[in-house]
């Protein structure tokens, strides 16, 4: 029954969690909020997360009534991110590990999302749309890799979202894509804009203006097609962009369509959170892997399909 | 004993100086960080080593272990690329030793 403590904080989030064996122990969370018309960046970024981690770890042990001593295994986000919260992260995560005397494991942090998406939806082998403020990809599992199917040849749709959110001033408390969701629900005038899917990817950069239908009609697309390719009858979404209620509606339309089944986690563990590193340090963990100390070096570059999946058949 | 940043200041060494390294000259700094157990500075050493230098060029950053005491040695091209590489290993290793002190001492081995 391991006993894995996780951290995150690739982006503005800085999460702990803690599992064993598939229950969620505690997973507290604090997220680095701009002023309206601004974005986050590196420097500022690592600065909070300095100033709270230790904080958040120790709520993390405190929730889940556990000291350092019933930790089994310390599981960190070894990419991809940006890279000065990274290596804040990654040093908080390797310190408290030789401290405890317990094994490192870096994770990378797509996997992340997709192992608590998983668990907590139960979806045995779901084609995942992947979106966030960093991140766009369809991957489907398929001989011990999460391989890419498509992905946005630029820009990430959260990252869109966020720029959108940036130039009309939009509020970045809780976050601005869900700000941009609650005006959108009010709003009723569809304007036709370039819609871009090339083959299996899309393309979000250089038209800022577009609003929510077309973006998610487009990852709609994507997702189908590596639905067809793989046969595949079930579709996980993760990454904060799939807390969209719009985002989810219009999947769940195609997915009844095809007689498929749409799963999909709330804010706890679609938003980057310390427990889905957890998780798949969990998974990673039982199937044998460790992390030397040496080899345990962020990386800003870190492909979802680099990971040899050696805990799925 | 709890260690902080301000009690380890007085026992650090801190030198910036231009050296001829052979045709160009460079800047160095040295920076000397005693801690209370070899066991500590060596869980310093291996928490702040593995990350690249997210500038590749113009700066060279070298950790050595000595008993108690990490020692650090840049060499840069410019006092801007230091100042920033200096800095940055400077919070770093402030978070090293507040981690140490909330969650510390080492269990032992």
């Amino acid at each position: 029954m391991p006993v894995v403590i996780g951290f995150e904080g690739s982006a503005n989030k800085i999460g702990v969690g803690i599992i064993r064996d598939g229950e969620v122990l505690s997973n507290p969370r604090r997220t680095y909020i701009t002023p309206p018309g601004q974005g986050f960046l590196p420097g500022e970024t690592a600065k909070h997360h300095r100033g709270v981690i230790l904080t958040v770890l120790q709520e993390a042990l405190d929730e889940a009534g556990l000291k350092a001593a019933d930790i089994d295994c310390v599981a960190y986000t070894k990419g991809p991110g940006m890279g000065a919260p990274l290596v804040t992260v990654a040093i908080v995560a390797r310190t408290v590990a030789q401290l405890w005397g317990k094994p490192l494991l870096g994770v990378n942090h797509c996997i992340g999302h997709i192992e608590m998406g998983r668990l907590i939806t139960n979806a045995q082998n779901p084609t995942v749309l992947y979106v966030s403020g960093g991140n766009t990809q369809v991957i489907a599992y398929s001989e011990r890799r999460y391989r890419i199917f498509g992905e946005t040849i630029d820009i990430a749709v959260g990252n869109c979202l966020d720029r959108l959110a940036r130039v009309i001033k939009i509020s970045n408390d809780p976050s601005p894509g869900y700000n941009i969701e609650q005006m959108a629900k009010k709003g009723n005038k569809y304007i036709e804009l370039p819609y871009t899917v090339k083959g299996m990817d899309v393309s979000f950069s250089g038209i800022l203006s577009y609003i929510e239908e077309t973006l998610f009609a487009m990852l709609v697309e994507i997702t189908e097609r590596a639905m067809a390719h793989c046969g595949s009858q079930e579709v996980l979404i993760v990454g904060g962009v799939g807390c969209n209620l719009r985002l989810q509606e219009m999947m769940g339309v195609m997915c009844k369509e095809r007689g498929a089944r749409l799963f999909a986690t709330d804010e706890r563990f679609c938003i980057d959170n310390g427990v889905m590193i957890a998780q798949a340090g969990w998974e990673m963990f039982r199937s044998g892997h460790v992390t030397e100390l040496s080899d345990s070096w962020i990386t800003q570059r870190y492909r979802t399909d680099e990971v040899e999946v050696t805990w799925r058949d | 004993m709890p260690l902080s940043i301000r009690s380890l200041t007085k026992h650090v060494n801190m030198a910036a100086c231009k050296t001829e390294n052979g045709s160009e000259r460079k800047l160095e700094f040295f920076l000397k960080v005693p801690f209370p157990s070899e066991r500590e500075a060596t869980i310093a050493l291996q928490s702040l080593s593995p990350d690249p230098e997210p500038r590749k060029g113009g700066i060279t950053k070298n950790l050595d272990l000595s008993g108690q005491t990490l020692s650090v040695r840049w060499t840069a091209d410019e006092a801007r690329i230091l100042r920033v590489s200096v800095s940055s290993f400077l919070d770093h290793l402030s978070l090293v030793m507040e981690t140490m002190d909330a969650f510390g001492p080492p269990v032992s081995q």
